[in-house]
């Protein structure tokens, strides 16, 4: 940690560096205001850094994402702790003091260059979480190749102690000696912009995530439909054949209350749509079913872009998806209700795609110390005025921007962050401090 | 200077399970490379010839490839298979 963070005072703190967190960033850096962006994991960008394309324009999404990325990492008014964590945040007067959690990542940020020697050498194979586990990656790693810092990181719980990464890097840049630091901050305002988790599809044991091969989710589809993709095309985990007949099962952790989850989670629809055209244009010869409740296509240019995937010859069921069942030759039987012709069905996929659903982030209450932020009926936060002021939460001087609320999509989440950074920028201006 | 790897190992130890990973991954590394010395496979052949499941074989074929050990060959007349081969640039 550079001495000169220590201490420090800040307008704002913004807690994730996901899209909404580096919007409402960037928003608060360019009105003049100081911020600290603190993110926990090794790199910013959220999830929207890890996607294929973007519905319904099918642009490509990390081209979009990492001009902002690199315009947050670089504005003069914006400082990053990346791995690091809030562990408690306190009123005091008219401000706020964070305790701030810097982890140790073995590694100098300021002398990696990114080179990977380190890894090439590492002789430790782990799942890769950034791939979701599709592949391997090192002990020591770059964790993917748009990463901002693009800097290694140690997993020092894998490492073994070789030593062969010290002993190789050009720039001396690793450090076995670091240590986890706490840092205090001080300042007028804070953003949650935490985001949401996925639904654990192992939850829906029904669905054999985890126990068939060839059950994957939705978010180890976009990797695979990404240039920096785990595999060398779109294949089949058990066997690496390529899919001719792939299923998609909406609602997978949504809409269900069996599951803890009743609401519905925006994107699925529209995400499942859009990697069903990514396929099509990746495997010309394969087929596309997608099982859904309802297709929710609300948005500018959505009803458009679901027709266009049926004249592209995806087939959409109205059935819900009561079991998935597996076959010798590890394809998969999908058991569903047939809710026109109200029969139970049964059809043959080779790979199916559980479309997760989004649940909200549980980091976020335990932040504050002697008052909590107010959660609301689905244990989101809670948007106290959401039609006046979106981004007002329970406590004074506490906002919440893009996800952390409400199940978005990007270009929802952005509105929401613009929402956020102009209501602080006028409470900032009110405490007149 | 001297290493700080030297500093920590006074106070940590690996765990015996991270040496169990290590140690089969290395042999499926092991199995792999033997099979595709003879010329390039396909995951259920190299599954087949290493008695090592086709799925788990994947998973560490592919892993070589991202590291660059192994490249992407021909794929297979019936569009369902590629082959791989060993990187011998590397
Ligand atoms: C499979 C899939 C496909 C999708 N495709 C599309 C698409 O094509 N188009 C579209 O518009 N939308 C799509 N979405 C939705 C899109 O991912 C979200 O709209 C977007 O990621 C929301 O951004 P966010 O910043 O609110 O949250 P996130 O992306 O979740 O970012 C939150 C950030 O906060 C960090 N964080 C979390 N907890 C803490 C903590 N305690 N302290 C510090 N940092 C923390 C996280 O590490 C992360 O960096 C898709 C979603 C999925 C799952």
């Amino acid at each position: 940690m550079q001495e000169e963070n220590k201490n420090r005072e800040f307008d704002v703190l913004v807690i994730g560096g996901g899209i909404a967190g580096q919007e409402s960033s960037l928003n608060l850096a360019n009105m003049g205001l100081e911020v600290l962006l603190v993110e926990k994991d090794y790199s910013i960008g959220g999830k929207m850094i890890h996607l294929s394309k973007v519905f319904p324009t099918l642009d490509c999404s990390a081209c979009i994402a990492t001009p902002k990325i690199s315009e947050t990492a670089r504005h003069p008014n914006i400082t990053i702790f990346t791995y690091s964590e809030v562990k408690d945040i306190e009123k005091s007067g008219k401000k706020y003091i964070a305790r701030v959690i810097k982890k140790p990542r073995y590694v100098k940020e300021e002398l990696c260059s990114g080179c990977q020697e380190c890894e090439f050498v590492c002789p430790v194979y782990v799942p890769d979480q950034y791939q979701y586990d599709l592949v391997g990656r090192k002990a020591v790693y770059v964790p993917f190749s748009l990463a901002n810092p693009r800097v290694a990181a140690i997993d020092i719980d894998n490492c073994i102690l070789c030593g062969a990464c010290e002993k190789v890097c050009p720039t001396e840049a690793i450090d076995f000696t670091m240590e986890a630091e706490e840092i205090e901050i001080r300042f007028k305002a804070v953003i949650i912009a935490t985001g949401f988790n996925l639904f654990d599809a192992h939850n829906k044991p029904q669905y054999g995530f985890g126990k068939f091969k060839n059950v994957v989710h939705s978010m180890q589809m976009e990797r695979q439909l990404v240039p920096t993709r785990p595999f060398n095309a779109v294949l089949r985990p058990s066997d690496g054949k390529m899919p001719d007949n792939i299923a998609y099962v909406l609602c997978t952790g949504s809409r269900d209350k069996s599951v803890g989850n009743p609401l519905c989670s925006q994107v699925c629809c529209m995400y499942s749509i859009k990697q069903a055209q990514l396929l099509m244009g990746a495997l010309p010869l394969a087929d596309v079913t997608i099982y859904y409740i309802n297709i929710r296509a609300f948005g500018k240019g959505f009803c458009e872009f679901y027709q266009q995937s049926k004249t592209m010859g995806v087939e959409f069921v109205k059935g819900k998806v009561a079991q998935i069942t597996e076959t010798e030759n590890d394809n998969l039987i999908v058991r569903y209700e047939d809710i026109f012709e109200g029969k139970v069905k049964e059809a043959e996929h080779d790979l199916v795609v559980l479309a997760v659903g989004a649940l909200p982030n549980p980091d976020v209450p335990d932040m504050f110390k002697n008052e909590k932020v107010e959660l609301g009926e689905f244990k989101y936060v809670k948007q106290v005025d959401r039609f006046a002021c979106p981004a007002r939460t329970s406590m004074e001087g506490v906002f919440v921007s893009g996800t952390a609320a409400v199940p978005l999509d990007i270009p929802d989440s952005i509105l929401s962050a613009g929402a956020a950074s102009s209501e602080v920028n006028s409470y900032i201006k009110k405490l007149g401090i | 200077m001297g290493k700080t790897i030297d500093i920590i190992k006074k106070t940590r130890t690996v765990p015996e399970e991270v040496k169990e990973k290590r140690k089969e991954f290395v042999r499926i590394k092991k199995l792999i490379i033997k099979s595709l010395k003879e010329g390039p496979k396909t995951i259920p052949q190299i599954a087949k010839e290493s008695s090592v499941p086709a799925v788990e074989i994947t998973y560490h074929l592919m892993t070589l490839r991202k590291y660059r050990e192994i490249i992407t060959g021909e794929l297979d007349d019936m569009d369902e298979y590629f082959s791989y081969e060993l990187n011998n640039t590397k």
